[in-house]
């Protein structure tokens, strides 16, 4: 065994806020808005301001135009053609209402939106119920700015370990500096969780690694509706870059047109459907497939949105998209092959309509709590069959916590920590650097890679391949007591990893349980939806050790829009 | 693993930082004294390019081996 020491810091606040991404900016912003006496800390692995999806995505914010729509005409066409009768109609109501109110709060803290001579926004319609407007791709540096201009204070380079209770009560977190080791010990009245989904480190720009879902869960927070934490779109062969919108011109080898199979009017985004004919196409024998993106209006136009300001002038983002749309057209060259690839995105962390988990003082917004706050049903997180819903998603969980926040902690009592809680998770946190020799990350990253990754275990279900994975996820998890660091960077791996382990268990687990289809949840031997006997959300705990699963049922009577009777 | 390779022309380089904190992935690393980025963990990088894009003296490279990217799907084409 190593001797490993590092240097234990002590600290207090009011809010920490774990993940600066945008959910976590927005809360720690208007928390000071709403209350600038609260002191707030935002904790993260890497820098504020550069981590998170924001600045690495398509630079989309969804717009609803309210001279055109209601909330109530969205919440139905979404209840009925996204989440299938699970979403929370109530809070998708509330979300689509405060639309105008989130832009201009993003627009206030120095983000730039592009607008049109006459002042109006730049709206591209996408389908009947919505459209998009652009957002520049400096939005989180824009948002720390602001933050730091109102007093939050910055931890960069920590990685979360653990979140801390007492009495039921989340009282802090402990992290560790990826540059120096050193041990922090955070105690704070109310902890924010804003880390993000699980994304299993397969596709580039997707960098959820789930400790934060894996800190919720080993802390006792209840998780909901991990079952669906499986998108996956089409990506070029080359370039492993995404195409969006090509499922709808996908052809075979044979040349025939494979899209007609799946999609016979238009659809809001890609489908499960669509990733389960690529597999048949495949598995068939009549692979590969190409896409031919002259024969529909958004693929036709290539990459012109994002590579010039035709559209909209987004000049920090430009410099960035120029770059990687660079790099793969040169290799994409005219090959025109796509490939089905699972992204992810589980965020299961359960939440209230205050984004409050089921642990007193402990928040949960933005990706990791997207399924787990019930909002929008059968669909994995942001974009979730939604472009440009995950920003806004992020900032309206982020304005909801703030306002609970800041009515919480003025009445809350001065936070304690259990110092025999802290000295386990110290215990944790440097044990794979204790160990001389071992696993290596990798090699548990990969093992979990390798069960998820392939579509037909975790998109396209059945109830053989989903115990194959289920199997290689129990081999793997033993693999992960074992797990020796080399240094500080590979110890922040061992932690992804074994919350990578974590999330693919909880994946693979519930979606056995789940015997239907429904929205984006597919499987090829519960081909139906069962509103009898699956009007219901999966809930998972940690009870001693143990991954104990239940179900609540969905409180669809107290909502508007109700499910057809029956199968 | 992929093999990505990423450069640094030191001559070039201002030591502004933007490099370091722009990776969101801890592939790059700073190294105070020279107020140079260090190209720490390069089998890590998830090549979003933004290192090589915000160079205010373009200064870094990033070479993705696309080659050496991995899919997870079962099929031969595609592991």
């Amino acid at each position: 065994m190593k001797e490993v020491q590092y240097e234990q810091k002590r600290m207090s606040t009011d809010v920490l806020v774990l993940g600066g991404g945008t959910a976590g900016l927005t809360a720690a912003i208007r928390i000071k808005e709403l209350n600038p006496e609260i002191n707030v800390v935002v904790m993260e692995k890497n820098t504020a301001g550069y981590s998170g999806k924001a600045n690495r995505g398509g630079g989309v914010l969804q717009y609803f135009d309210s001279k055109r729509i209601t909330p109530e005409g969205f919440v139905e066409y979404h209840v009925h053609n996204v989440g299938c009768y699970l979403g929370d109609q109530e809070i998708l109501h509330k979300y689509v209402s405060m639309n105008n109110e989130m832009i201009d709060k993003l627009v206030e803290w120095g983000v730039k939106v592009p607008y049109n001579e006459d002042g109006s926004l730049k709206v591209i319609p996408t389908g009947p119920m919505t459209g998009m407007i652009g957002v520049d791709l400096d939005i989180t540096v824009q948002m720390r700015r602001t933050a730091s201009k109102l007093g939050v204070e910055f931890m960069d380079k920590v990685s979360l370990s653990d979140v801390l209770t007492n009495d039921g009560k989340a009282v802090g977190a402990t992290g560790f500096s990826l540059l120096d080791g050193t041990f922090y010990v955070v105690e704070a009245k109310s902890v924010v969780l804003a880390t993000g989904s699980q994304n299993y480190k397969i596709m580039g720009m997707w960098n959820g690694r789930g400790e934060g879902i894996a800190a919720a869960y080993r802390a006792g927070a209840e998780m909901r509706n991990p079952e669906f934490g499986n998108f996956a779109q089409l990506y070029k062969a080359n370039s492993h870059h995404d195409f969006v919108f090509s499922e709808n011109v996908m052809y075979n080898a044979l040349g025939d047109n494979v899209t007609k199979n799946f999609r016979r009017f238009p659809e809001a985004d890609v489908s499960s459907s669509a990733v389960a004919e690529w597999y048949k196409q495949m598995s068939a024998g009549r692979g590969p497939i190409y896409i031919h993106p002259e024969e529909h209006p958004v693929t036709a136009q290539g990459v012109v949105m994002f590579t010039t300001p035709v559209v909209w002038n987004r000049p920090y983002g430009l410099k960035i998209w120029q770059k990687i749309y660079g790099k793969a057209a040169e290799v994409d060259g005219d090959n025109k092959e796509v490939t089905m690839a699972l992204v992810g995105e589980q965020s299961p962390v359960k939440v209230d309509h205050d984004m409050k988990t089921t642990i007193d003082g402990l928040y949960a917004i933005g990706d990791i709590s997207y399924t787990g706050s019930g909002a929008t049903g059968a669909v994995p997180a942001p974009p979730g069959r939604n472009r440009g819903s995950g920003i806004l998603n992020a900032v309206f969980n982020g304005l909801l916590a703030a306002e609970s926040i800041s009515e919480y902690v003025p009445a809350a009592r001065a936070a304690r920590v259990d110092e025999a809680q802290v000295a386990k998770s110290q215990e944790r946190t440097y044990a794979p650097l204790q160990r001389e020799a071992g696993v290596s990350s990798e090699e548990v990253i990969d093992g979990v890679r390798e069960a998820v990754g392939p579509i037909e275990n975790s998109v396209y279900m059945s109830q053989g391949r989903l115990d194959i994975g289920d199997r290689k996820i129990s081999k793997i998890k033993k693999k992960v007591p074992q797990m020796a660091a080399k240094d500080l960077h590979d110890l922040s791996n061992c932690h992804e990893a074994e919350a990578m382990v974590l999330s693919a268990e909880m994946q693979f687990k519930a979606s056995s349980l789940r015997k239907e289809s429904r929205g984006w949840f597919l499987r090829e031997d519960y081909p139906d939806m069962d509103n009898q006997n699956w009007l219901k959300y999966i809930t998972v705990k940690n009870v001693d050790g143990e991954m104990v699963f239940d179900t609540e049922d969905v409180p669809y009577k107290n909502w508007p829009v109700q499910p057809p009777p029956g199968r | 693993m992929a093999n990505h390779k990423i450069t640094v022309d030191e001559e070039q380089c201002i030591g502004c930082q933007i490099c370091y904190k722009a990776c969101f992935v801890d592939v790059i690393r700073w190294d105070a004294e020279k107020k140079k980025p260090i190209i720490a963990y390069p089998q890590d990088c998830m090549h979003c390019t933004m290192c090589e894009a915000l160079c205010p003296k373009e200064c870094i490279t990033l070479d993705i081996d696309f080659e050496g990217l991995r899919w997870y799907q079962t099929f031969d084409r595609y592991r």
